[in-house]
Formats: C-alpha cells, structure tokens, sequence
C-alpha cells in the first residue's frame, strides 16, 4: 500500500481541491442539536472535525433512504417506464470512520455477490470513501470486539491518520490515488509506521471467535426475552445502522403516471414478515429482535462469510430502550 | 454483459379474467412485448411479483404449467391495497410483472414415481402449475392422487378443472370442504384436508408428496405423511413468505439464514426441520 503525507494545515486545501473537481461531496456537518450527520457541502469550513460518530452512517449514499427504482407514464399505447441509473452522480465521502468504511465491504458482497444491484453497483462505482481514524471513542464503540480498529483500511479507499502536524495517508485503492492525485503536491512521500498511540483506545468486549462458535446454539436462548423486552420495534437500530440493508418497495403517484421506490425498512417492525393472510412467522418482538442479531452474527456468517456488525455503536447510542447489542450478544451466548 | 434490472418488470396484458370463488379471480397473463415472450422461460415451482403500477407488488407462484406456452396465470384473492388493485382491473389492462424467480420442483428427477398432492385454499394454484406439467407428460408418472380442501363449497377454485381431474380415470382425487362448508347439494368429503389425509393415507412407495397450504396446513401435513413412510426428503412445500425483492435482499422472507425468495420457495420436509419454524 501506498503511503502518503500530508500537513495538517494543509487538508483544506486539498478538500477545496475535491470540491472544485466537480463531484458531490458528502462530509459530517455539526447541526444545531450538537449532533454531527453527512450531508453535501461546499467548502471546508462547513465540516465538522470533534466529533466521535455521525448519527447516521454513509450507506445512504450507496443505498438512498427512498430510491427511485423507475417512473412509469401511461400513454395511449401503453406504459413508459424509465430508470434513474444514467443520473447518478460521482461522489466522494469525506471522513467516515473505519467502522463504516468496513460497512461497505459488506453491503458490496451482499448486494453483488449474487443477484447483482445494479443500482447499488452504479452507486458504489461512483463513491470514493475518505475514512479518518478515530482520535477518540465512547462507551459505546466496539469495533475491536468485531474485528477492527479505530484504524482499519477495509472498505475504504482512503484512510487519514492525525499525527501531530502531520496526516498519515494510507492509498488504498486506485479510487483513492485519483482523489489525492487531484492536488499531488500537497503530499509528499511518507514510510509505512504504526499509527497505534495516535488512535483512540477501545476495549474488547467479547472475543469474537468464542461467540460466533456459541451463537450457533443460541437460537432457543430463554434470555432472547429478557434481552427484547424493552423493544418497541421502532427501527431506530435498523435506519442508524451502517450494515442494515432491509428495504420496502412502495409506488408512488397514481395509476397513470408516478414512481417506483426502494425504501429503508426494518426487521423490527412488526408488520416486516406479516402475510396478507394476517399470519405472522414473527409474532412478537423477541422474535424480531433475534432476528435481527444472529443476522448479524450468524447469518451473514453462514451467508457471505462476514459478522455485520461493525462495532459503531449507532443503535446503542439511538436506542430509546436502552438495548445494548453487545451486552445482548453476551448474554444469550452465556 | 451487464447485469440484468431486476426491478424493471415485464408489460403484461390481462387476456382473460375468471372468478374462481368470492374475491378469488384467475388472470391470464399475455406479453405486450413479443421479445419477452420468446426469452421468458419458468419452470413449475416459481413465482412472480405482480404489479399494478401505482399501486405496488404482490407475490403469487406462477399458477399454469410450463407445458402451457404463449401464456401465464395467477390466482390471487384480493386483500390489501395491491390485490385490491389488481382485481378492479380490466381485459386488455397492462400490469408489471418480474420473476420467474426461486428454485423449482424437481420434476425429472419424479419419473416413474406416485405423486400425492396435499392443499387446500389458494394454495392448489402453486400446485396446479405442477399437476398440469405431470398431466401433461402422463405416461411419466405413476398413479397421481390429489388432496384438496377448501373452508366451504363456494370456496373451492378451478371448480371445472376439478371436475375434470375427477372424471379421469388416471387421477385419484379428494375434494374436502371445512365442517360446516358443505352444501346440502355437497357430495364430496366433508373435513379438514389432514383429517381426509390421515383417515385415506396415500401409500409411500415409490412416492413423492407435494403439501402446499397455509402454514398450518403445511406444519400438519408433512408430519402425516412422514408418519405414513413418506421418506422426509421425497416430501416437498412451497413457502409462501412475505417478499418484496424476490431476489435475496428486501429481508422479509428470511427463515433463519434462509431466503425463501431465492434458496425456495421449494423446500424438502428435511429442510424444513433444519430451519426455524418461521413460516
């Protein structure tokens, strides 16, 4: 891998030099509610730089909260349908964090493995992800429970590194060498070095090789209740998630002309796996809330062959219960 | 090549409708585009989504036989917003329709052997794609015996078809109505379809069976005919979980790990015991 320098003083310059190439540039903005979220900015003065995690994760940008699947317009012979491919956007994201950056690696295998998304495909041949590593953490960061660090590369395509005066620029993909090849004189050639003390300091919950071995008889746990109790199912967990990738499909408009749209759901919801018959396999929020974590930890697993938890510690920061997945992940692995 | 939009659905044109019992109509499905119709090809066992744009999607197995070209068939009783829909709609109306999707029953590997049909509903739909594929390869399959129920006599779909399969000679057919579905004109069995199953057990050499129900007709009848020596493994069902995507990624027919969109909808018994019963 590639490894860069470039000074500190220096990164707004080469921000400017992303925006004036002409692409999107999503980074996290500090809101008026102290909370930071992504959005699409302008200049560097706009981002926020003390923050430990955004509200919401990036997969918005490879797979939109409502996504226009195709339009439809009735004429006198028939019905016109069009796709909205051809008009996404090349995008960069500026400053996720490792965690997410990871996040992508799987939602890549999930979507393109087998039946390929074409439209997350379009998307994500068009994002280049800038990750920064985390200087700091809270309680609830877990990433080095499941895996990573607060300086994994996986994912990304850039990941800068704080030290000191300088950032340590690790080029990980060809995505990345064009991004910093936009402003090539702002860095200068670095040596490989360990980025340890300048990371922050997470412990490890669990060992993530014992409870992938005991989650496989987790399944008729008694402590699945005592762990959903508070859940009201309110998919909070599920939207701030960086992995989840349930989703609706819903028309929109009438019969004569509207849109077809691809939008978030949540296993949690209790209406998810409801028949038309008024059947549901999930009956309850035990059941959904188990759902939702052996996908994550067993699962995919046996699917992709990938844990889909990152470690971000969105849904215990959101959750209005109080859930904690690691302590739920502990305790019905007992 | 690129990948194929799995989301883009087929124009199809309503070239028939028929009312098969209260809020159960049959469409028959034709291609607007005849380049569609030359490249599509299914096999018995697979589904569709459904769409009236506007409104939505709706998933139902494909109900008429592979062997039947040039067309296809639903049968779908109208409950939410999108089969509410479909039903208002008129002949020569154009819906979407995406698929064919999930695996398949696996027909060939069934020659020279009894097949027993166990539904009841509208679930002989999904079913009577299969049963027309044997009927029309008849001399493949040994004897073929077909276990059918409905809540009342008025429920009962494909009545004329029923007719017919119970006048051949080369069928063995028991249509059952529900305890207090009966007519006073009524002259077939009168209980539930695992009652007639257990009381009239199908024999199990040679023998595959093929349940298909609402999931409480499922999680009774396969245990009957396990319990009747039907090897779990020659035992099939089809799921019928709620889908939106039909291609492994909206999440909400998941079994445990299982897609049911695209590892199903056909399972064996001696998979379905290895899975959650999240049916």
């Amino acid at each position: 891998m590639e490894i860069k320098n470039i000074k500190l003083s220096q990164l707004p310059a080469f921000f400017d030099q992303l925006i004036k190439s002409g692409k999107v540039v999503i980074a996290p903005v500090m809101k008026k509610s102290g909370k930071v979220f992504f959005e699409r900015v302008q200049s560097y003065s706009q981002v926020a730089t003390d923050y430990i995690q955004t509200g919401f994760s990036a997969k918005s940008v490879v797979f939109p909260k409502v996504e226009v699947l195709f339009s439809f317009n009735k004429t006198d012979d028939g019905i016109d349908i069009k796709d909205s491919i051809t008009d996404i956007p090349e995008t960069i994201v500026w400053g996720l964090r490792p965690c997410d950056g990871s996040a992508f690696n799987y939602m890549t295998e999930f979507f393109l493995k087998e039946n390929p998304d074409v439209y997350y495909a379009a998307r994500k041949a068009k994002t280049t992800l800038i990750a920064i590593s985390c200087a700091k953490a809270d309680d609830a960061c877990f990433c080095t429970s499941v895996g990573l660090t607060p300086g994994s590369t996986e994912g990304s395509d850039l990941l800068l590194t704080t030290m000191g005066e300088d950032v340590y620029v690790e080029v990980i993909t060809e995505k990345g060498k064009a991004a910093i090849d936009l402003s090539a004189s702002l860095f200068s050639v670095n040596e490989e070095r360990s980025k340890e003390k300048y990371l922050a300091k997470i412990d490890t919950k669990f060992s993530l090789t014992e409870i992938k071995e005991r989650i496989k008889t987790a399944y008729d746990s008694a402590e699945w209740k005592n762990e959903s109790m508070g859940c009201f199912g309110c998919g909070a967990c599920a939207f701030s998630c960086p992995t989840c990738t349930c989703f609706d499909i819903q028309d929109e408009g009438t019969q004569n002309k509207g849109q077809r749209l691809r939008c978030w759901d949540a296993c949690g919801f209790g209406q998810f796996t409801k028949h038309a018959s008024g059947h549901n396999p999930k009956t309850n929020q035990t059941q959904r809330r188990r759902q939702r974590l052996m996908h994550k930890f067993q699962y995919s697993v046996e699917n992709l062959g990938i844990v889909s938890c990152v470690g971000c510690g969105r849904c215990i920061r959101v959750c209005p219960a109080h859930l904690n997945i690691f302590e739920n992940i502990l305790s019905v692995t007992q | 090549m690129e990948p194929k939009n799995q989301y883009i659905p087929y124009k199809m044109r309503i070239a028939s409708i028929t009312e098969e019992a209260p809020l159960v109509q049959t469409y028959r499905l034709e291609f607007v585009d005849e380049k569609d119709a030359e490249q599509f090809t299914f096999r018995a066992g697979q589904f569709a989504e459904y769409g009236v744009f506007g409104e939505g999607e709706s998933t139902f197995c494909i109900a008429s036989s592979p062997t039947r070209e040039g067309y296809l068939e639903c049968t779908f009783r109208s409950t939410g917003r999108v089969t509410k829909a479909l039903a208002n709609c008129e002949l020569n109306d154009i819906i979407g329709l995406r698929g064919p999707f999930g695996n398949t029953f696996p027909i060939e590997e069934w020659y020279g052997k009894n097949i027993v049909f166990v539904t009841g509903g509208i679930a002989l739909p999904p079913l009577r794609c299969v049963i027309w594929n044997l009927l029309d390869q008849r001399e493949k399959f040994g004897d073929i015996t077909i276990y059918y129920g409905a809540r009342s006599v008025n429920d009962l779909v494909y009545k004329e078809e029923l007719e017919e399969w119970s006048s051949r000679s080369d069928v063995k057919l028991y249509v059952t109505v529900d305890p207090g579905g009966e007519t006073p004109e009524w002259k077939g069995l009168v209980g539930f379809v695992p009652t007639v199953l257990e009381q009239n057990p199908p024999k199990s050499d040679n023998a595959v069976a093929i349940v298909a129900g609402p999931p409480i007709l499922i999680k009774m009848g396969m245990p009957i005919l396990s319990k009747n020596g039907f090897d779990n493994a020659n035992i099939y069902t089809t799921l019928e979980n709620r889908m939106k995507c039909g291609v492994g990624k909206c999440g909400h027919c998941t079994v445990g790990k299982t897609y049911v969109c695209k590892d199903g909808p056909v399972f064996t018994y001696e998979e379905v015991l290895k899975m959650p019963a999240e049916y």
